[in-house]
C-alpha cells in the first residue's frame, strides 16, 4: 500500500543532538500507570528497603511486565498517590563500557524461551508492542513479522538519531539478538534517508552478518509515516487481518542489548525535552521516576504560563499534578506557552508568520519554517463545514468528517462501516480542524466503542456468498 | 486598542450568566471575538492546533468577492451600499435571533451569506425585497436545518428562488443599465422608481425568437443589464481563481461543471464555438460555478461525488437555459444539485470503503 496523507508540523525549539545524563536526583517519584501499563500488583511493602533493579509492581494485564527500580533506597507507597517513591538513594553507576565487548553476538535460536524471559524481567520486553493494537505485545507469541524503527517523526518526541548515535554496537547487537528469538521471520529495519550517517553507519556495521534477516526500509520523512500501524500496512504486513507484527523501537533493540549482553536492567529512558519555551531543547537521559519538575527547573524561558506535554504535541497527554515523576513509557517533555495576550483582528492578518496545511495564508509563498505554535485552540469550535481537509490529510484513508457525522447522530454501526478501525491515532486531522472539532479524540473513543459494543465486522462478502447459496438453492 | 480591550471587558459581565443582558450573549462573544482572537486553549491532544479557523476560512471568500463587489459598484453605481448592508443586517438579524434561542454561538458563515446575496440579485431591486430575501433564505434555507454546517441548500439561492418565485415581475424589471466611461456610475445612486429598467437581459434576447446576443467583450468586461455581481466575467474569474488557489472552492467541483456546461452547451447548440464561449461568459453561471457550487456544506463531502455533483449542475444549467422557457439555469441547477448531493455522497462512500476493504 502507498503512504498518503501525513503532514509535518513545523514548530520551533527542536531538540538538537546533544543527550545530557542527569545526576541522581534526592529522590525519584515512579508512577504505576502510563499511557499502555498500569502496575497494578505491587511486589514492595511501604518501607521496604529496595535494591536497584528490583521489581517494584508489575502489570498483570501486561504479561506481567515489571516496573524496575532504577536505583536503590527506600520505598514509600503512601507518599504520592499513585507514584512509588524512592528515598535515601543509592544509584551505582553504570560501569564504564568493556571495550573487550565483541561487536557480533553469535547466532543462538536455542534459549528462545529463555532469553525472552530474561527480556521481561529485566524491562525490555516493554518496547515489544503488538503493531495494531500498541499493547505490549506477547512474550510467547509468534510474530509474522518484526518492525524495528529508528526513526521518529512526532514533534517532539526523543529522536531515533539523538538514541542511536553513539549507541551503533548496541543496535546491531540487539538486532541479532532479536534475530535469535526468532525462527523465519525477517526484521523489517526503518531507516531514514539511506544517505544520512547514521543509516550509512548501520549498514557498514550490518554488512557481512549474512545470518541477520534485515530488509531495510527508507522511510519517507513525513509526519506520522513512522507510525506502527502505517508502517505495518505500508510493507504489506497485514494481509490477513489476524497477524501479530511486533514493532521495537531503536531504544527497545539498544535495551535488549542492554538486557542479553551486559544482564542488566533497563531502567534509564532517553528523553527529550523540548519546545518554544526550553532554553536549550535537547535529549536527557533520565532514570524513570526522575522528578519532572526538576528536569523543567531552569531551563525553560518563563516559568507561569506553560503546559508540560507528556509526548509530542499531537499525541502526548498532559501532565498535571497527577503525575511527578517520568513514567515508564515516556519518550519526552514538550513545553507549551499558554496564551495570554489576545491578538486584535488576528483572523485578518496576511499571516506570513503562520505555518498553515490550508492555502489561506501568505506563508504559504515562502518556504516551510518553525512556528512558535502555544497552547492556543487559535479559533473557535463550531460545526464541520465539511472542507475535507482530515480527509486530505489522514494517512490512514478513512473519511473524520463523514465519521464526525455518524458519531454526532450516535450511528456507531455507521462509524464501524467507514472502517473507523483504520485509524492510525496520529492526532492530524484535530491539528488541521478549522472548526476545532476533536476529531482524534472521537476517533479514539469510537474506535474503543466500537470494539466493545458492536464486535469485529461482519463478514460481508461471505454472508453474500451464503444468501447467493441460498438462493441456488430455493431455485 | 487597548482602549477597545478595557471596554469588552468592562462590558462583559452584562452579558454573563446573571447578567442584565444574559440573553445577548452570543452577539457579544461574536463581536468580542472579531475583534480579538478569544484565549481558548486545546484541552485535548493536539495540543497546538493549525492557525487556520472557520472566520479565516469564510474571509477569503469575501476576499475572492472583492473584484465582483467592485464591479458592481462600478457598473450600477453606490446602490450596491445599501443593498449589501440590508442583506448583512436583516440577514444578521435572523442569526442572532437563531443563536440566541439555541444559546449558540454566531456562525461565519452567514458572512459569505450576506455579500453573496446582494450580488445575485438585479440592481434597481427595492430594499426591502432585499431584507425579505434574505431573511427567507437564512431561515428556511439554513436555520431550520440547524445552522451553517447542516444546511442542506444554498442560503443566498433559497432567499433568491423565493424572490423570484413571488415577485417575479419585480425581479425581471429591476435591472439598471450599466455605466460606462472611467467612473461608471461611481458617482450616482439609481433610485429604483427612476433607473430600474425592463428590458431584456443578454440571455433573455439570446433566447427570444429572433436571437440578439450582446457582444462577447461587454460579456467579457460586464458592460450589460444583469444581477449585480454576475456581469462581470474578468471580475469573476479573478475572484474564482483566487479562491482555488486559497483551497476554499474545491477545483473538483468548478471544473466539472464548467467542462459539463460546454459539453452539453455544444451538443444543444452545436459547433458554433463563439457561440459557446458567448454562453460561458453570459448570465451566472460563473458567479454560481466559483461561488455557489463550491459551497463545502451543501456540496458533496467526497471528492468523486463533488466531480459528480459539478458535471450534473453543468449539464444541468444548460439544458434549463437551452432548452425550457427559463432562460437562466444556474440557480436551479445548483439547488437542483444541493439536493442530489447527499445521494452523490452515499454512493461514493460506499466505494470508498469498498477501495479500504482489503486494509486490515
Amino acid at each position: 500500500m502507498k503512504p498518503r496523507g501525513g503532514y509535518n508540523v513545523n514548530l520551533i525549539g527542536g531538540p538538537s543532538g546533544v543527550v545530557e545524563k542527569l545526576s541522581p536526583p534526592e529522590k525519584l517519584c515512579i508512577p504505576l500507570h502510563s499511557r499502555h501499563l498500569k502496575f497494578s500488583e505491587l511486589r514492595v511493602a511501604d518501607g521496604d528497603s529496595v535494591s536497584s533493579g528490583q521489581t517494584l509492581a508489575v502489570d498483570p494485564e501486561a504479561f506481567s511486565v515489571p516496573l524496575l527500580a532504577p536505583c536503590g533506597g527506600t520505598a514509600g507507597l503512601s507518599r504520592l498517590d499513585g507514584h512509588i517513591v524512592i528515598e535515601n538513594l543509592n544509584c551505582p553507576p553504570d560501569p564504564a563500557p568493556d571495550p573487550e565487548l565483541p561487536t557480533h553476538v553469535p547466532y543462538d535460536s536455542g534459549q528462545a524461551a529463555e532469553k525472552r524471559r530474561k527480556l521481561l524481567e529485566l524491562g525490555a520486553w516493554q518496547f515489544v508492542s503488538n503493531a495494531r493494537t500498541h499493547q505490549v505485545a506477547d512474550p510467547d507469541g509468534t510474530p509474522s513479522a518484526v518492525i524495528v524503527s529508528t526513526v521518529h517523526l512526532e514533534p517532539f518526541v526523543a529522536r531515533g538519531s539523538a538514541i542511536c548515535t553513539g549507541s551503533i554496537n548496541e543496535l546491531v547487537r540487539g538486532l541479532e539478538h532479536l534475530q535469535s528469538l526468532l525462527e523465519y521471520q525477517a526484521i523489517h529495519l526503518v531507516l531514514p534517508n539511506v544517505k544520512l550517517e547514521l543509516a550509512q553507519d548501520i549498514q557498514k556495521t550490518i554488512r557481512g552478518h549474512a545470518w541477520l534477516k534485515l530488509s531495510e526500509v527508507p522511510l519517507q520523512m513525513r509526519y506520522p509515516f513512522d507510525n506502527q500501524t502505517l508502517l505495518a500496512r505500508h510493507l504489506g504486513l497485514f494481509t490477513e487481518g489476524d497477524e501479530t507484527v511486533w514493532f521495537i523501537p531503536a531504544a527497545g533493540v539498544i535495551a535488549f542489548d542492554r538486557a542479553l549482553t551486559l544482564n542488566r536492567p533497563c531502567t534509564s529512558r532517553i528523553i527529550s525535552l523540548a519546545g518554544p519555551v526550553v532554553k536549550d531543547p535537547l535529549h536527557l537521559e533520565v532514570p524513570v521516576g526522575y522528578p519532572i519538575d526538576k528536569i523543567i527547573a531552569g531551563r525553560l524561558t518563563q516559568d507561569d504560563n506553560v503546559r508540560v506535554v507528556n509526548g509530542g504535541i499531537l499525541t502526548g497527554t498532559q501532565i498535571t499534578e497527577d503525575q511527578a515523576g517520568i513514567d515508564t513509557e515516556c519518550s519526552g517533555l514538550t513545553v507549551l506557552e499558554t496564551p495570554t495576550v489576545r491578538e486584535m483582528f488576528g483572523w485578518l492578518r496576511l499571516g506570513c508568520d503562520r505555518r498553515s496545511f490550508s492555502k489561506c495564508f501568505t506563508s504559504t509563498l515562502k518556504k516551510a519554517f518553525g512556528e512558535n505554535l502555544s497552547t492556543s485552540l487559535r479559533g473557535e469550535r463550531r460545526p464541520c463545514v465539511a472542507c475535507g481537509q482530515c480527509v486530505t490529510v489522514c494517512p490512514a484513508g478513512i473519511m473524520p468528517n463523514a465519521i464526525h457525522k455518524y458519531l454526532f447522530s450516535d450511528e456507531l454501526e455507521q462509524a464501524q462501516r467507514l472502517r473507523t478501525d483504520l485509524c492510525a491515532e496520529c492526532g492530524l486531522c484535530s491539528y488541521i480542524c478549522p472548526s476545532k472539532i476533536d476529531l482524534y479524540d472521537e476517533l479514539v473513543r469510537a474506535k474503543v466503542r466500537i470494539a466493545e459494543e458492536l464486535g469485529p465486522p461482519a463478514e460481508e462478502p461471505e454472508e453474500q456468498a451464503a444468501q447467493e447459496n441460498q438462493e441456488e438453492d430455493v431455485a | 486598542m487597548k482602549f477597545l480591550a478595557n471596554l469588552l471587558d468592562k462590558a462583559r459581565p452584562t452579558f454573563q450568566k446573571g447578567g442584565s443582558l444574559s440573553a445577548l450573549k452570543p452577539l457579544f462573544d461574536a463581536i468580542d471575538a472579531f475583534m480579538f482572537n478569544p484565549l481558548t486553549q486545546s484541552k485535548l491532544a493536539p495540543h497546538a492546533r493549525d492557525p487556520l479557523d472557520v472566520k479565516r476560512y469564510m474571509s477569503m471568500v469575501i476576499i475572492a468577492l472583492i473584484p465582483c463587489t467592485m464591479a458592481s459598484f462600478y457598473f450600477f453605481g453606490w446602490r450596491m451600499l445599501p443593498m449589501i448592508m440590508v442583506s448583512y443586517m436583516a440577514g444578521g438579524a435572523v442569526e442572532v435571533a437563531f443563536a440566541v434561542i439555541r444559546k449558540e454561538e454566531i456562525n461565519e458563515g452567514f458572512l459569505v451569506t450576506g455579500l453573496l446575496f446582494p450580488l445575485i440579485l438585479p440592481p434597481g431591486l427595492p430594499l426591502w425585497m432585499v431584507a425579505v430575501g434574505v431573511m427567507f433564505g437564512v431561515l428556511v434555507g439554513k436555520e431550520i436545518f440547524g445552522g451553517t454546517g447542516r444546511n442542506l441548500f444554498n442560503p443566498a439561492l433559497v432567499g433568491r428562488c423565493f424572490l423570484l418565485l413571488s415577485y417575479g415581475g419585480e425581479m425581471g424589471g429591476a435591472w439598471i443599465e450599466p455605466g460606462g466611461g472611467w467612473f461608471g456610475r461611481l458617482g450616482q445612486y439609481a433610485e429604483t422608481s427612476v433607473d430600474a429598467v425592463s428590458q431584456a437581459t443578454p440571455l433573455y434576447d439570446a433566447a427570444a425568437e429572433i436571437p440578439k446576443f450582446a457582444p462577447l467583450s461587454d460579456l467579457f468586461y460586464g458592460n450589460v443589464l444583469g444581477c449585480a455581481g454576475e456581469t462581470s466575467a474578468l471580475a469573476l474569474i479573478l475572484g474564482g481563481v483566487l479562491l482555488l488557489i486559497f483551497g476554499v472552492a474545491s477545483w473538483r467541483t468548478v471544473i466539472p461543471l464548467l467542462v459539463g456546461f460546454g459539453v452539453m452547451t455544444v451538443v444543444l447548440v452545436g459547433g458554433d464555438m463563439q457561440l459557446v464561449v458567448w454562453h460561458y461568459l453570459a448570465g451566472g453561471l460563473l458567479l454560481g460555478a466559483f461561488f455557489m457550487a463550491t459551497d463545502p456544506v451543501s456540496s458533496p463531502m467526497t471528492n468523486g461525488g463533488k466531480f459528480v455533483y459539478g458535471a450534473l449542475i453543468g449539464i444541468a444549467t444548460a439544458l434549463i437555459r437551452l432548452k425550457t422557457p427559463l432562460f437562466e439555469g444556474m440557480m436551479f441547477a445548483i439547488l437542483t444539485g444541493n439536493m442530489f448531493a447527499p445521494i452523490i455522497d452515499e454512493v461514493f462512500i460506499a466505494m470508498h470503503v469498498r477501495g479500504l476493504r482489503n486494509e486490515k
